[in-house]
């Protein structure tokens, strides 16, 4: 009974001090943090005559910290190499230094919108974070709030909805331009093609035959002839790959999102004998992790799409694009290795697309900014691939919406003009 | 009045048959000891009555078969185990865990009233009464097991090794006070016990055990003056 | 019973707060002040301040309801954080469909209670390991399947829901507003929480825990009650969804990943296992430590939690909840101290308290 009387009153003086801290770290300020409603034309939070600075909340532990460190690495290098030659001249004519605050949130959608919470009043505007749930998590606030969540790395169509998300401007493309990259290829063929279709059972698989369909519908020479699909939870689509083997089919249209998976269906449909042309998306696509231990080279053709120079392909290794980058990623990234995700590509990609809205923005607001964002169109980002580029003008899309279709050639991918 | 009556009682664990055939009966207010050699089946048997044990056969207590029963619907009929190595609470302190005992009582006077006469019983616990039962001796924590089994009220209290690991001096006021008890509540008992001198001073009849199957029975005289008795369990 | 004053005493004088103790302003005056205090702190904090403070609350929850059935029962549940989850998307679908907010907060607690009985009438049959295999599962399946029903989860792109912006007229800010609704409901779960492992049940819970067979032999069903705490720490699982739905207005398929139940898991051990205010510093440990570890270095977040996480147990096996004590211990060990006996209370300020200090010490640390 003394025990639990005496912790009781050691549990009332911490919450005495708790109480003293906050209220110390209040300053008297009640209402601070709670920005409210700003002068027109003040300056919004986070940016001053000489700096801006950015929030990233992104995957820095966890399974998916691969790709999460590089969303970070590259636009912080980007800047980093900016900052180093000066800064950027915005549109308001001030010439400011941009700097990153990035917070891990290990994937996990509660820890993401918790680090808006911190970062929403410190920040000019949020950018570069990857993931659907993570970023789809702090979306209503970031409206509410008015803080920009700006070419963010997801391919969920709701971020490029202008009217469900004023404030928000996916960067990737969405599932859906892959699909209807590859399906307009086909289309333009000349040829007669019987196609069969494995997809994932979620929005990523629907999303990819949407835009294939979309693509392909009207076009006389296109028959879908079978189309089948597979859990994520699956082990094994050897039954598919059987199944659509007997359709006769001269060409897969096969979105998976899982490695194993993609290697185990190119083999089996060699062991059957069966060799389509074969579409494949551009995450589980890889010449070294997928291709190659899957035999890629057995067949007529694997196609996959891209927007970005791939820095390990012998073919840029001379390119004044891919060299300025390696070195600003090993100097101001942190990432000393040639990174192993296109993330890293896109968020150097992201980090050139700021600058060109900051160099249009007229005032120091976030309101400036997403109309100066909006306006980007026909702008070729560096590392990007001939044939795409940056078009934030369009509703529905995010901002890169443009891909190029390339064809496998036994050791990297070549960008095709047409299908054969 | 028979209060208990095992007839036929057979158990197993996995394929091994620990009993072939046990019977024996125990009187309303009675004491009845089993003897029998180490696997003879003595608490294999207590754990058939208890439920803890899937056994066949026949277990009658107070007129109804209690066989297939879960070891918490034995108890609440009315027979307290107190199991080998007691399996007193270790967190709980002495009080807590003669309170345990009472658990499906609802008569708070009586429970206390119970609670002084298991410390009066053990005067031991009484001085230990705010001790964890882990800090107790091994003999207190007999005391603290046999005392929680009387706070469930119980019309039968079976017994199991009661004085395994005790000193002599220690085993010998535990069968004081059990007997004390027995003469005091009337509750009936079943006593498993190595020490066949120890348990002769307590039960009036007792069955012998012999790999799974009851061989003999007979009062505590009748039994103590047979040779075979006095030398497989009295020492000579 | 007036016999216990017979025990030698420790001849230590009485500390001299022990008056202080007894009077019956601290007894009432210091939970008041407690409720009091709480009544103010969404008033006078900064926005990042209350919403820090109602995600402790969300998890906190949550690391109680774990604590019934682990700390309290002994039943290895790795599965909390499904129930968590399956309480937010209720919430969410039944916030989109328009339903009353009443309604959508019982079918929060009630749908995951049920889905933890039926877990529970199954897994407990199975006994020790088996019961924390099964939980396992539940967050295991419980991802894909809330990617499959994408009718009524929105798939893996999840639910949003803004239901807690603070009501017009009110003049609170939505931080405000969903604090005071996370320490309202969270609060009303903690008392009633501790009432329940302090009572006849909280007692069953704790001998099950300790020995089955005594258990049995005391007329207590071990199974009946493994599957009365399951059930109850999945509704309370349940109640924290709701509270997941009213701070992060966001669920999807994530929220309840497997690695959520771990951490959930080193929270409760962290807190205190088997204690209420050990639950509440579980999910202080739980939201705190990941901000922390973000200020201090976001690419080192896991290694400074890992590091962190090893610390604690080697300082404090017993969980923050036991720091106290431990400073108690160690203070009672320098000069003045003698002996380790704590001095006995006189009988006059005992009446029901063998019945109230059912717990070992840890826990009456929990009266808060």
């Amino acid at each position: 009974m003394n025990g639990h009387v005496r912790s009781r009153r050691t549990l009332g003086i911490a919450v005495a001090s708790a109480l003293a801290v906050t209220l110390s770290a209040c300053g008297g300020a009640t209402d601070a943090g709670r920005g409210g409603d700003t002068a027109e034309g003040a300056p919004s939070p986070g940016i001053t005559d000489d700096s801006v600075t950015l929030g990233i909340t992104t995957p820095l532990s966890g399974s998916t910290a691969g790709p999460g460190t590089c969303t970070v690495a590259g636009v912080r290098a980007y800047f980093g190499m900016r900052n180093a030659e000066g800064g950027i001249e915005f549109g308001d004519g001030q010439t400011r230094t941009v700097e990153i605050e990035a917070l891990d949130d290990t994937y996990d959608p509660q820890q993401a919108a918790a680090n808006y919470d911190q970062l929403k009043n410190e920040v000019f505007a949020m950018t570069a974070g990857l993931g659907t749930p993570t970023n789809r998590a702090w979306r209503d606030a970031a409206i509410a709030d008015e803080v920009p969540q700006a070419l963010i790395m997801t391919g969920d169509p709701i971020f490029s909805d202008t009217e469900q998300s004023p404030w928000q401007l996916g960067f990737v493309p969405i599932y859906q331009n892959e699909g209807e990259a590859f399906g307009e290829l086909l289309a333009a063929s000349g040829q007669q093609h019987r196609v069969a279709i494995l997809s994932q059972n979620d929005d990523y698989g629907e999303g990819y035959v949407e835009g294939f369909k979309a693509a392909v519908e009207g076009a006389d020479n296109i028959e879908i002839v079978d189309e089948l699909t597979y859990e994520a939870t699956d082990t094994s689509v050897d039954a598919q790959i059987t199944e659509l083997a007997n359709s006769g089919a001269d060409v897969i249209f096969n979105a998976m999102s899982l490695v194993p998976l993609v290697v185990g269906a190119l083999q089996k449909a060699q062991q059957l004998g069966w060799t389509p042309s074969w579409f494949l998306p551009s995450n589980t696509s890889s010449p070294g992790a997928v291709l190659e231990p899957g035999g890629g080279g057995a067949f007529p053709g694997i196609y996959s799409v891209s927007f970005a120079k791939a820095p390990a392909s012998p073919a840029f290794a001379e390119d004044e694009d891919v060299q300025t980058y390696l070195s600003a990623l090993a100097e101001y990234g942190d990432y000393p290795e040639p990174p192993a995700f296109p993330h890293c590509q896109w968020s150097w990609m992201v980090g050139a697309t700021l600058e060109q809205a900051f160099t249009q923005m007229e005032e120091p607001t976030r309101d400036s900014f997403m109309e100066a964002l909006r306006g980007i169109q026909g702008y070729e980002a560096p590392l990007m691939l001939p044939g795409t580029s940056v078009d934030t003008t369009q509703d529905g899309q995010p901002a890169v919406s443009s891909v190029v279709v390339q064809k496998y050639n036994g050791r990297g991918y070549d960008t095709v003009e047409s299908f054969g | 009045m028979t209060l208990l009556e095992l007839e036929g009682v057979t158990a197993a664990y996995g394929p091994v048959q620990v009993l072939e055939d046990v019977s024996l009966t125990v009187p309303d207010g009675g004491a009845v000891g089993i003897l029998g050699a180490n696997g003879a089946g003595k608490t294999t048997t207590l754990r058939a009555i208890s439920g803890t044990v899937r056994a066949g056969g026949r277990i009658v207590f107070d007129g109804r078969d209690v066989r297939g029963l879960r070891p918490d619907q034995v108890a609440a009929l009315g027979i307290a185990h107190v199991p080998e190595g007691r399996g007193t609470l270790g967190d709980l302190t002495v009080r807590e865990n003669l309170r345990v005992g009472a658990y499906l009582r609802k008569d708070a006077k009586g429970v206390e009233r119970d609670i002084d006469y298991c410390l009066d019983l053990f005067p031991n616990l009484q001085a230990r009464i705010r001790s964890n039962a882990s800090a107790l001796s091994g003999g207190e924590q007999q005391m603290l097991a046999v005392g929680r089994a009387i706070m469930s009220k119980p019309r039968l209290m079976l017994l199991d090794e009661a004085s395994l690991g005790l000193a002599p001096s220690t085993a010998k006021t535990v069968y004081d006070a059990i007997r004390r008890l027995r003469v005091e509540s009337g509750i009936a008992m079943l006593v498993v016990e190595q020490n066949a001198n120890l348990a002769f001073t307590l039960v009036d009849t007792a069955a012998v055990l012999e790999t799974g199957r009851t061989v003999l029975t007979g009062t505590s005289a009748e039994l103590k003056g047979m040779d075979e008795i006095r030398r497989a369990y009295l020492g000579g | 019973m007036a016999r216990v004053l017979d025990t030698p005493t420790p001849s230590t004088p009485p500390p001299p707060a022990r008056s202080l103790r007894q009077t019956p302003w601290v007894r009432w005056g210091a939970p008041l002040l407690l409720v009091a205090a709480l009544a103010v702190l969404p008033l006078v904090g900064t926005e990042s301040f209350n919403d820090t403070l109602a995600r402790i609350g969300v998890f906190a929850v949550a690391v109680l309801g774990l604590n019934v059935v682990m700390g309290y029962t002994g039943q290895v549940s790795l599965g909390q954080i499904f129930f968590l989850g399956l309480g937010a998307y209720v919430t969410a679908y039944g916030v989109q469909q328009g339903w009353n907010v009443v309604l959508v907060f019982v079918l929060a607690c009630l749908l995951p209670a049920v889905a933890g009985l039926l877990v529970a009438l199954a897994a407990a049959r199975l006994g020790g390991l088996a019961i924390a295999m099964v939980t396992i599962a539940l967050p295991i399946v419980g991802v894909p399947l809330a990617k499959r029903l994408s009718e009524f989860t929105g798939g893996s792109q999840g639910l949003s829901a803004r239901f807690t912006d603070a009501p017009e007229g009110s003049g609170l800010y939505d931080d405000q507003f969903q604090l005071y609704l996370v320490l309202g409901i969270g609060g009303v779960v903690f008392l009633l929480t501790a009432c329940l492992v302090r009572g006849k049940y909280g007692r069953a819970f704790a001998i099950v825990k300790d020995n089955e067979n005594v258990a049995s032999s005391m007329g207590i069903s071990p199974y009946r009650y493994k599957v009365l705490a399951f059930t109850i720490a999945s509704l309370i699982g349940g109640v924290s969804g709701f509270l997941y739905m009213v701070v992060v207005q966001y669920t999807s398929p994530e929220t309840m990943s497997f690695g959520h139940s771990i951490e959930l898991l080193v929270a409760m051990v962290i807190g205190g296992a088997g204690s209420i205010a050990g639950s509440l510093l579980g999910g202080v440990f739980y939201v705190v430590v990941p901000d922390l570890t973000n200020a201090v270095d976001p690419s080192l977040t896991s290694l400074l939690q890992g590091a962190l996480l090893l610390l604690v147990l080697f300082l404090l096996p017993g969980g923050l909840v036991s720091l106290p004590r431990a400073l108690a211990r160690r203070l009672r060990r320098s000069p003045a101290g003698r002996g380790s006996a704590a001095p006995p209370t006189p009988p006059s300020s005992t009446p029901g308290s063998a019945t109230a200090a059912e717990r070992p010490q840890t826990e009456r640390q929990g009266h808060a």
